[in-house]
């Protein structure tokens, strides 16, 4: 005897995630038993994907690509530091970071300038400068889109006990999959690095990067996920470079 | 000019990507940002919702573009699928279809596309064709398929809002996905 295969009808309606109910149940059941139902719903989904295509094509503005750019560029791996800015202490967050980065633009501009001026032979520094400048500018902005948007929230990350004395602060912006991270710790212990984690309101901590010890001169973008609703930060300490998942101790932590 | 310059494949812009080339993404995204929004705007009916989730879509190629599998179908393919998903995830609040999309055990994910759409006359020329079937269906079967694909409504909700037993339902979407292979092949 051979089992029946899936009702066209309902495979259909998977097809387009309009199936329900134990009849949604019962369909699924059958595929996972049944390859020629899982090749014949494939097909119907690559056909089903086209009725997008109906809708006729529309430009969005310029604005998004170039953040879509920036977010981009600005973006790395967990085992990479991010771009550090520098900014003035004690002042409210954007202000403290637009201050800082403007002081370092500044500096960056006018030092490039004198170079040029004095010695041709030394262009490979300013085309380092100028990089640096670039990288600057752009996490300056990705900073501004986090701290002046009025969804982002602020956390502030303790110590905890038996750990190093440390504090740090996170604005994170879940729309945008962005954070802004200053915070100071004692260093890191030899061969160890600073990892921060955002622990989702369910499921398991999502890598933001490794962080420096003393990055309280500095800020850093960290990326993650857009949509993800935090539950809370954490700082741990990982070997050297990152781990996927917290293995060690938490050193700072912040409910959201 | 005679003859119109050769498109560099979506396969090699990924290749390109994942190496941290830039300009790879901005190739793809000029390439396929138009049928993306258009879409987008279509299902959530929010311009600026609509270009967050056109900037989210692409920066999960730049991040993961290694979870695209030529062997299932065409990156145009995958991108409506991924962005219809994403779509209707904000427009009813449903995350479990963002976490479906990634999930490569999970039947919601699965599709395979042989249609080549790469090129922007075949993509024309298909979008006409679409939308040429669903003008030719009657209007309940059309409107059926729309709800379901548009707004992400179930058998049953489009049911309730149609006024219409769930059986009729199930036909009219049968009858109208079957024309649509018909044309499409």
């Amino acid at each position: 005897m051979t089992t029946p295969h899936a009702n066209p009808e309902d495979m259909d309606l998977y097809a387009l995630d309009a199936l329900d109910g134990e009849e949604k149940q019962r369909l699924e059941e059958h595929l996972r038993a049944c390859p020629a139902c899982q090749r014949d719903l494939a097909a119907a989904r690559g056909r089903a994907a086209l009725l997008g295509l109906s809708a006729p094509p529309a430009a969005p503005p310029a604005s998004v690509k170039s953040t879509l750019l920036q977010r981009a560029r600005a973006e790395r791996p967990a085992s990479a530091p991010q771009a550090v800015v520098t900014k003035p202490q004690k002042i409210r967050w954007g202000l403290r970071f637009s201050f800082g980065f403007g002081l370092a633009a500044a500096a960056l501009a006018f030092t490039t300038f004198e170079l040029a001026k004095a010695d041709l032979d030394r262009g490979k520094q300013i085309n380092q400068l100028q990089a640096r400048l670039s990288k600057d500018e752009l996490a300056m902005q990705a900073m501004g889109q986090v701290t002046s948007a009025p969804d982002s929230a602020g956390i502030t990350l303790l110590q905890q006990p038996g750990g190093p004395p440390g504090q740090a602060h996170v604005m994170y912006n879940a729309r945008m999959g962005m954070a802004v991270y200053s915070g100071q710790l004692a260093p890191a212990p030899a061969g160890k690095s600073y990892q921060l984690w955002l622990v989702p309101a369910s499921g398991a901590p999502v890598s933001a990067g490794l962080v420096d010890a003393n990055q309280q001169s500095g800020a850093v973008v960290v990326h993650v996920a857009p949509g993800l609703v935090a539950k809370a930060f954490a700082v741990t300490v990982e070997p050297q470079g990152g781990m996927p998942q917290p293995t060690g101790p938490k050193v700072l932590v912040g409910a959201a | 000019m005679t003859a119109q310059a050769q498109q560099v494949p979506d396969s090699a812009l990924i290749e390109k990507m994942m190496a941290g080339d830039e300009a790879a993404l901005s190739t793809l995204y000029d390439r396929y940002s138009p049928m993306l929004f258009g879409m987008l705007t279509r299902i959530l009916n929010d311009r600026q919702a609509a270009e967050e989730v056109l900037q989210d879509i692409f920066l999960q190629v730049w991040r993961n573009g290694a979870q695209f599998d030529a062997s299932r179908g065409s990156m145009p393919a995958w991108l409506m699928v991924m962005g219809r998903n994403r779509a209707i995830s904000r427009l009813r609040g449903r995350r479990d279809r963002e976490v479906l999309e990634e999930n490569e055990g999970d039947f919601a994910g699965t599709f395979v596309s042989t249609q080549n759409i790469e090129e922007e006359a075949s993509r024309a020329q298909m979008a006409r064709n679409v939308s040429a079937a669903l003008a030719q269906l009657p209007k309940e079967q059309r409107q059926a398929v729309e709800l379901a694909y548009f707004e992400g409504m179930t058998q049953s909700e489009i049911a309730v809002r149609t006024g219409t037993p769930l059986g009729t339902v199930k036909t009219r979407v049968r009858t109208a996905m079957q024309s649509l292979r018909q044309i499409l092949g």
